[in-house]
């Protein structure tokens, strides 16, 4: 029986550029030209102000964890628990759904601050994060 | 003159696995099930709404689902339709019928829930897109978020949600058709198989087949009827679909917003009700209701269910019967039957003494649809 592989991202006219961006080392997040809000996932206008009118800004790549949940069961034999899912909060504001990486699921913390690094997956790259040194906030 | 929206019958089937029937066949059954219940015929019912449930409704994307169960059951209703909000698909529907019986649109609608996940292969597999590919998988996952986050913001412990798991199972044990009847001890559930920290096994619903209607008509109708007419004395929804990027979500549910509504159409408040079924697919969940329908203070639901106070003869009873953690996955139609069965005064060893209201919850998707029912008994009609 072959290995299973892990499932890969499924791009649609909406978020291609985001995945073409990632395989060019670009976390990129869509910024509204009209009232300056910034979101993610890309979508056919502005969620606050409905503006058609859009562009991409590449993402600084640091943020924080908002929340998190550690995977202890394996769900997909192609991705082996234990690993941690979390929601990220980009220093610009926007969050996406990523992994923590670089470090045991023990030593993840909500508010944490991580840093983006990118990691091969089929044909993609999937922008992940991992820890800054050792400044855990402790709240 | 006005139309007011009465229960006016009930049925389900059994829960569990239910093997070689269709979820088609239990949806008929439970549909028959709350006709009988309510002393009327086929032919009386001129409306049908139903709520396909998870794998049918979500994963398989079976629409119109109303259109072939109203063929299997020869129906020519005068209002119809199927709504898809995951776990608020069911409360919604009754919300729905008593809109369209007030409106005057149709005189006796049933509404139906039915799934069979575990006898139909195929139903529940695992995900695809773009979160499955950082292994974002199933409820379970964004639920965990939501569980990390009150246990970080209001230091909310283990024992805390375990207290509501033991709960669900005390009142399944009071249940004769409920799935899991064994009761469970804290150390049954701190022992419990850690699925996606910090939820364990006995945090998580149950997976059934099963199906559950309920036959909402006029007061008028229900008049000389079999059993007491259960009132619908507010309803309301509210979502919160923006998901991730809402500065909220994962903290306060939109049940914050559509509990003082539907309670405000009923004329009560939170300290009114004297049983609640709150839609519990995880502990947490049941949690978060807690505070944002304003039993609890935010942040205190940790503290408000020590001590069994949700549970069997405690001063809040939630879900009587056991609820989605323990009487099977019912998609929500099964609470809004033990309200009416609270209500009508005839459930048996777990009812709650002298009940006269109940709130009723829906929670469902990305945790992000929300419906409320409050009912009353027989003596507000």
């Amino acid at each position: 029986m072959s290995e299973v592989q892990p499932p890969v991202p499924e791009p649609d006219a909406l978020s291609a550029p985001f995945w073409e961006a990632c395989r060019n080392g670009a976390l990129e997040f869509s910024a509204c030209d009209d009232c300056g809000h910034y979101f993610l996932p890309a979508g056919p206008c502005c969620p606050d102000c409905w503006s058609p009118c859009m562009s991409s800004r590449a993402a600084s790549g640091r943020g924080h964890v908002f929340s998190f949940a550690v995977y202890r069961r394996t769900y997909h034999p192609g991705m082996p628990a234990p690993y941690v899912v979390a929601l990220i909060e980009l220093e610009e504001g926007p969050r996406l759904i990523s992994n923590v990486v670089g470090c045991a699921p023990e030593e993840v913390a909500i508010d944490m601050p991580v840093q983006l690094r990118f990691e091969p997956a089929g044909d993609f790259m999937l922008p992940r994060f991992a820890p800054v040194g050792d400044e855990k906030e402790t709240s | 003159m006005s139309r007011h929206a009465v229960i006016a019958g009930v049925g389900h089937t059994e829960f569990g696995k239910l093997a070689g029937r269709t979820a088609w066949h239990l949806e008929a059954e439970a549909a028959a099930a709350a006709v009988s219940d309510a002393g009327l015929q086929p032919a009386d019912v001129d409306g049908l709404l139903t709520d396909p449930g998870p794998s049918q409704g979500i994963l398989q994307g079976i629409t119109p689902h109303f259109l072939r169960l109203g063929a299997q059951l020869g129906l020519d209703p005068d209002y119809t339709g199927s709504e898809i909000l995951g776990g608020a698909g069911s409360v919604a529907i009754v919300a729905r019928a008593a809109l369209a019986v007030e409106a005057g649109l149709c005189d006796v609608c049933l509404c139906v829930y039915g799934d069979s996940p575990l006898s139909n292969a195929g139903s529940f597999e695992y995900g695809r897109g773009d979160e499955a590919a950082f292994g974002f998988f199933g409820a379970v996952g964004l639920h965990a978020l939501a569980a990390q986050r009150h246990m970080h913001r209001h230091g909310t412990r283990a024992e805390q949600l375990g207290e509501v798991a033991i709960a669900a199972r005390a009142h399944g044990a009071r249940t004769p058709h409920a799935q899991k009847r064994q009761p469970i001890s804290m150390q049954d559930y701190l022992a419990s198989d850690s699925l996606v920290e910090p939820l364990r096994k006995l945090d998580c619903c149950l997976v059934s087949d099963g199906a559950a209607a309920v036959l909402v008509t006029t007061r008028e109708r229900a008049a000389d009827l079999r059993a007491p007419a259960i009132p619908i004395l507010g309803h309301a929804q509210a979502h919160s679909l923006s998901t991730y990027t809402s500065p909220n979500h994962f903290d306060t549910l939109p049940a914050a917003r559509c509990g003082p509504k539907a309670l405000g159409h009923a004329g009560l408040s939170a300290s009114d009700i004297d049983v609640a079924l709150l839609y519990d697919c995880f502990t947490i969940v049941v949690l978060l209701q807690l505070e944002d329908y304003g039993f609890c203070k935010k942040g205190e639901s940790g503290p408000f269910v020590e001590g069994g106070r949700i549970g069997p003869g405690g001063s809040l009873p939630v879900n009587p019967s056991g609820g989605l953690l323990a009487e099977g996955y019912g998609g929500g139609m099964l609470h809004v039957i033990e309200a009416v069965r609270q209500l009508r005064h005839e459930a048996g060893e777990r009812q709650v003494k002298g009940a006269q209201s109940a709130l009723v919850s829906g929670h469902g998707l990305g945790m992000n649809t929300h419906a409320t029912l409050v009912l009353g008994s027989h003596a507000h009609v």
